[in-house]
């Protein structure tokens, strides 16, 4: 770990004055202290966000919103989150560990690095971590990289189980600037890799994640998070599914499909989701919808097995939720 | 008489200690004037180190020295071999510029704090000339060799052959069926949840060296050896140790280049490695694979076993895994048999013990491949087991101290509920609802029973009526502590909260340590030898001390009961006994040691193994709900700890079985899941429920306590277990470990 400056903000306006070139902010710390202990991240000065008034959960006639702060176990045992959400409380029951959700913040947990290994280690090629240095993960241990949305640059996958179920909500991310407030899609927020795997997100430099708002949707109240991992607690998905259905006598009015541990992003299934839509919630009918799931997928050296367990994840999560 | 204790469920003596942070690891002591250790390591799998740029790391705040192969800390080189001088590599690093496997040390960094020198050690720059890199044990499986030296002092092939047979195959072709397969594992490391950490301090030319060790006085010849120092000037602190198996057994180079910068900065030194460090500069598991072929009648009984094993062993190391030799060679009874043992040899980080070595990979085999042959016969697997089940030691001709696998099927199938099977479990139809898949398996474990060469111990009796009970050897965890507390209390008729003992100090009474499931035994016996010299002294002082109320009486006509010496109508406890001659203490030494039995018997600690688990048919994930073993290792001192000892063995079986796994990177040799979140073993959510159940068989042909091993016996024949209720459920065998949800689809 490099020795770096430490400031404590207590207002969202002195978190951004003092949020500087080579500065990252510092809420929970898991992914973040991790990665400087592994010499990966390796900021000049630490903006410790904890003391912003970014707390609480409300909710209002725009839906529910999580300030930034929230840790990932209160959310979890919210009642505005658990009522009407299940999906998104799955989700976070299904992240890492009871002490890490104690300590993990929202706004962290949609930002936090991928876990490929060979980002994760300074002696290996990565773009991401040194661009132009090349992709080690392309032709090396591939297992647990992406199948969509990957390119030449890089296979990395986004790991965070909270953000599948976000994307499959529609969720708004509040983002704070020197340029003033936006709200940004979260299915608009990640960016594919492209030939800047090191820019994640439309995130502008220093500027902070201040609320997640989850708009009201019909059938948010019919959503499952099927995780499927190598371990049955405290691990990264393999392939992970959030779905929520909007079902009106039978037949589904909407249906939202999101993908975890295959792609750069949250893979929102656009294929499987019109497959479905307007159509009789049958058992056959899902596992068509899932036959689709994994539409333009490319398998690397070791992980084509993803594909398939795509498909099975999503008719898996499409029958938990009544298709029969 | 008091209650025994042994075979009574007794608390752990050190648990409190444990759980309150009282309990000082070798990384929980500072000391005045601690400087801090971090290891650089090398990022090239095998060539010359060329060149090494410390500038930066050398000008870093608070660096006091940046060790490297240009500027070296002086070991010696190692002279004999691990068994001996317990290092568990052959070579010493910066003693020159050769890499031999990835992650291998290259440099030392010692600084004024843990921060300071983990950051210089990250700015060291290295420049390597490689060499092509021979990692890839599946590509160099065909260019296998037989290893040097022999197993189990038995050849490398072993063929007991009946005598109308001139070859294996010729045997088995002789059976109407046959199976045949091929089993696969990749290497395993043996993670403890305490990291690997040393601190080392000299005082007037001794060497105090605090680690974490399975074996106190092998860290302390491995230090005199290398350091150059004599053994009197060297003591190795063990007090408590966070989890070993194996790969805390030998001592690795970190302690021993600690103990040099200690004493070329004339300060004491303490270095922790990281968990990623440990992958690479701590020895793991061979990979192994093993092709097995039963020859059987249709009734089910073995006509011939044919077990070849190809191991991987490091260049660097000596020990590999021995599958073969160390389950086929004896576990069923067979008129023809075979097993086979070739290594592949690899530039990789040292190979080297980990708990049920050998036994682990070849249990999975072998009772897999009973399985296998069990659905072939359409016969259950457990009558198959019963209908070749060996009574002599084949090839010797010698009966076992004790056997009772026989009971151990029997008492685990009533306990588990076993039905009986003969055909394979009906598949629900396509379109079913039904998301789980349930399967039953049982496998049966081995694990020999043996005791350490010269065991030595010492009791010691104090006035104020409290007891110590010393020898060098660890407890890992194991709760070797409580058990000589125990058995020590128990033979001197007092309470265990009056016993002290003390171990993991190289300089009380020599121990070779915990390992091999055999510190129990060897040490169990050299504390009763001690304690019954003990309690003769204490009638001898009785009798002929002037100032014993028993003076003038034979010490034959005195006797000695719960704590107390009797006769002539006096009773004394020994601590009255004390003060009344004037006398603080009184102790007596005490040994044990290998005999004959070796000759007379084979000795073997036994199991049986039932599990239920269900698979997701959609997702292929493994779900284990529970388990039922029952073990037969003669007496049994602690029900409490020898439970925890079965459960984490079994534990240990279950990451073998679903989760663990070095992906070894063929061309570089670098671990790709070298680190705790991508390696991963099994967390609580993976435990099915436990019903550990003992037998109670002492086997006092073996030692007079009756007590064998039972360290490493819960880890045999599970990954087997599992594997065949994978199958039972899902109608699919895989071979091929860790059994993961993509071989499942
Ligand atoms: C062992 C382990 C297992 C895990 N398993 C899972 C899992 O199964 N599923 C899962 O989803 N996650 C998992 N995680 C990841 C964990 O959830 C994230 O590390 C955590 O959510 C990050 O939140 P944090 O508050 O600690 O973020 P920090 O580490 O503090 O920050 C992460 C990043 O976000 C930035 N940042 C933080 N807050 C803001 C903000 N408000 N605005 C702008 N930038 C910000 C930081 O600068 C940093 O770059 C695991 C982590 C570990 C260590």
């Amino acid at each position: 770990m490099r020795p770096f400056d430490y400031a404590a903000p207590r207002t969202v306006e002195e978190a951004l004055a003092q949020h500087a070139d080579g500065a990252a902010y510092l809420a929970g710390g898991t992914s973040l202290v991790d990665l400087m202990k592994l010499d990966v991240a390796r900021p000049h000065r630490v903006v410790d966000v904890n003391s912003l008034p970014l707390h609480g959960v409300t909710t209002d006639e725009r839906g529910l919103h999580l300030s930034a702060l929230e840790r990932l176990g209160d959310l979890a045992r919210h009642p505005a989150v658990a009522d009407g959400h299940p999906v998104l409380r799955q989700a976070l029951l299904a992240s890492a560990s009871p002490q890490l959700r104690n300590m993990a913040t929202i706004g962290g947990n949609l930002l936090q690095r991928t876990r490929c290994g060979y980002f994760r280690d300074t002696a290996a090629a990565c773009n991401k971590r040194e661009p132009g240095s090349g992709c080690a993960a392309r032709t090396g241990d591939n297992r647990g990289h992406a199948v969509l949305g990957a390119g030449p640059s890089c296979v990395a996958t986004h790991p965070s189980d909270p953000a599948v179920a976000l994307s499959a909500l529609d969720a708004l991310l509040e983002l704070h600037g020197a340029d003033g407030v936006r709200e940004v899609p979260l299915n608009s927020f990640y960016r594919l890799p492209g030939e800047t795997p090191q820019t994640e997100t439309v995130l502008r430099p220093g500027e902070l994640i201040t609320r997640v708002t989850v708009p009201p949707l019909p059938g948010a109240d019919r959503s499952v998070y099927v995780k499927v991992r190598d371990r049955r607690s405290y691990e990264f998905a393999l392939v992970s599914a959030a779905v929520a259905v909007d079902l009106h006598d039978g037949e589904v009015r909407g249906v939202r499909i999101a993908l975890g541990g295959v792609a750069p992003r949250p893979w929102r299934a656009h294929a499987a989701e019109q497959a479905l839509t307007g159509r009789e919630f049958t058992r056959a009918n899902a596992l068509e919808a899932a036959a689709a799931a994994a539409d333009g997928a490319e398998p690397l050296s070791g992980n084509a097995f993803k594909i398939e367990l795509v498909r099975r994840t999503v008719g898996h999560a499409l029958t938990r939720l009544g298709g029969r | 008489m008091a209650k025994p204790l042994i075979g009574t469920a007794t608390a752990r003596v050190d648990g409190t200690a444990k759980v309150t942070g009282r309990a000082d690891y070798a990384a929980d002591r500072t000391e005045p004037g601690l400087a801090h250790g971090h290891l650089v390591l090398s990022t090239a799998g095998r060539g010359t180190l060329r060149s090494m740029d410390v500038t930066a790391a050398e000008a870093a705040e608070g660096v006091l020295a940046v060790y490297s192969p240009f500027n070296p800390l002086k070991l010696h080189r190692i002279k004999t071999t691990p068994d001996v001088c317990f290092v568990g590599q052959f070579w010493l690093p910066l003693q020159d510029q050769e890499i031999r496997h990835y992650g291998q040390i290259i440099g030392l960094v010692v600084a004024e704090t843990f921060e300071q020198a983990r950051h210089a050690a990250s700015l060291i720059r290295a420049e390597y000339d490689l060499l092509p890199v021979r990692a890839d044990f599946a590509g160099r499986i065909a260019h296998a060799v037989p290893p040097p030296v022999a197993i189990n002092h038995e050849d490398p092939q072993v063929d007991l052959l009946a005598e109308e047979f001139g070859t294996v195959d010729e045997a088995l072709a002789a059976g109407p069926v046959q199976v045949r397969a091929t089993y696969t594992q990749p290497p395993e490391a043996p993670l403890a949840l305490e990291p690997h950490a040393c601190l080392a301090s000299w005082s007037e030319g001794v060497l105090t060296l605090r680690v974490g060790s399975q074996s106190p006085v092998g860290g302390a010849l491995a230090a005199a050896e290398t350091l150059g120092i004599g053994l009197d000037q060297v003591r190795v602190l063990s007090p408590y140790v966070g989890g070993a198996f194996g790969g805390k057994l030998y001592i690795w180079p970190h302690p021993l280049l600690t103990a040099a910068a200690a004493r070329e900065l004339g300060r004491p030194v303490r270095t922790v490695l990281t968990q990623e460090q440990v992958f690479t500069t701590v020895g793991h598991r061979s990979a192994v694979s093993q092709t097995l072929a039963l020859g059987a009648e249709r009734d089910g009984t073995l006509v011939a076993v044919k077990h070849d094993a190809v191991s991987s062993l490091s260049l660097s190391g000596v020990i590999y895994e021995t599958a073969a030799h160390t389950t086929s060679r004896y576990t069923y009874k067979s008129p023809s048999l075979h097993v086979g043992q070739r290594i592949v040899p690899l530039d990789s980080p040292p190979t080297t013990w980990v708990r049920a070595p050998g036994e682990a990979p070849g249990a999975f085999a072998l009772e897999s491949a009973m399985d296998e042959l069990a659905t072939e016969l359409a016969l259950d697997p457990v009558e198959l087991r019963m209908r070749n089940y060996a009574t002599v030691f084949p090839g010797r001709g010698v009966r076992w101290s004790g056997k009772h696998l026989d009971e151990c099927y029997r008492v685990g199938a009533e306990r588990f509920g076993w039905q009986p099977r003969t055909a394979p479990r009906p598949q629900p139809a396509e379109d079913s609802d039904q998301v789980w898949l349930t399967g039953t398996g049982m496998a049966g474990a081995t694990y020999p029973g043996n005791l350490l060469p010269t065991t030595l111990a010492n009791v010691r009796l104090r006035a104020d009526g409290t007891a110590t009970v010393a020898t060098a050897t660890s407890d890992p965890g194991t709760g070797m502590r409580t058990v000589l507390a125990m058995v020590c209390a128990d033979d001197l008729g007092i309470p265990v909260e009056r016993v002290e003992a003390l171990v993991g100090d190289s300089a009380l009474p020599l121990n070779y340590g915990a390992f091999a499931s055999m510190g129990t035994s060897s040490s169990a016996g050299a504390v009763r030898s001690a304690t019954t010299a003990l309690k003769q002294r204490l009638l001898d002082l009785a009798a002929g001390d002037a100032r014993s109320p028993f003076h003038g009486l034979a010490a034959e006509a005195l006797a000695y009961r719960d704590g107390r010496v009797v006769g002539g109508g006096h009773s004394l406890t020994f601590a009255e006994l004390l003060a009344a001659t004037g006398l603080s203490e009184l102790d007596s030494p005490g040994a044990s040691a290998p005999g004959a039995e070796r000759l007379r018997f084979a000795v073997h600690s036994f199991g049986a193994h039932f599990c239920e688990l269900r698979v997701n048919r959609w997702t292929g994930e493994v779900r284990l709900d529970r388990w039922t073993s029952v073990i037969d290792g003669g007496t049994i001192i602690n029900p409490r700890t020898a439970r925890a000892q079965i459960v984490g063995g079994i534990l240990f079986g279950i990451g073998q079985a679903l989760l663990e796994g070095i992906r070894v990177e063929p061309d570089t040799g670098r671990f790709a899941n070298g680190n705790l979140a991508d390696y991963l073993v099994p967390v609580h959510a993976d435990m099915p429920d436990f019903d550990i159940h003992f037998l109670d068989h002492p086997d006092t042909d073996f030692t007079p306590l009756g007590a064998r091993g039972i360290g490493e016996l819960g880890v045999v024949g599970t990954a087997a277990a599992i594997a065949n209720a994978v199958h039972d459920a899902t109608g699919r065998r895989v071979r091929d470990l860790p059994i993961t949800v993509d071989k499942l689809l």
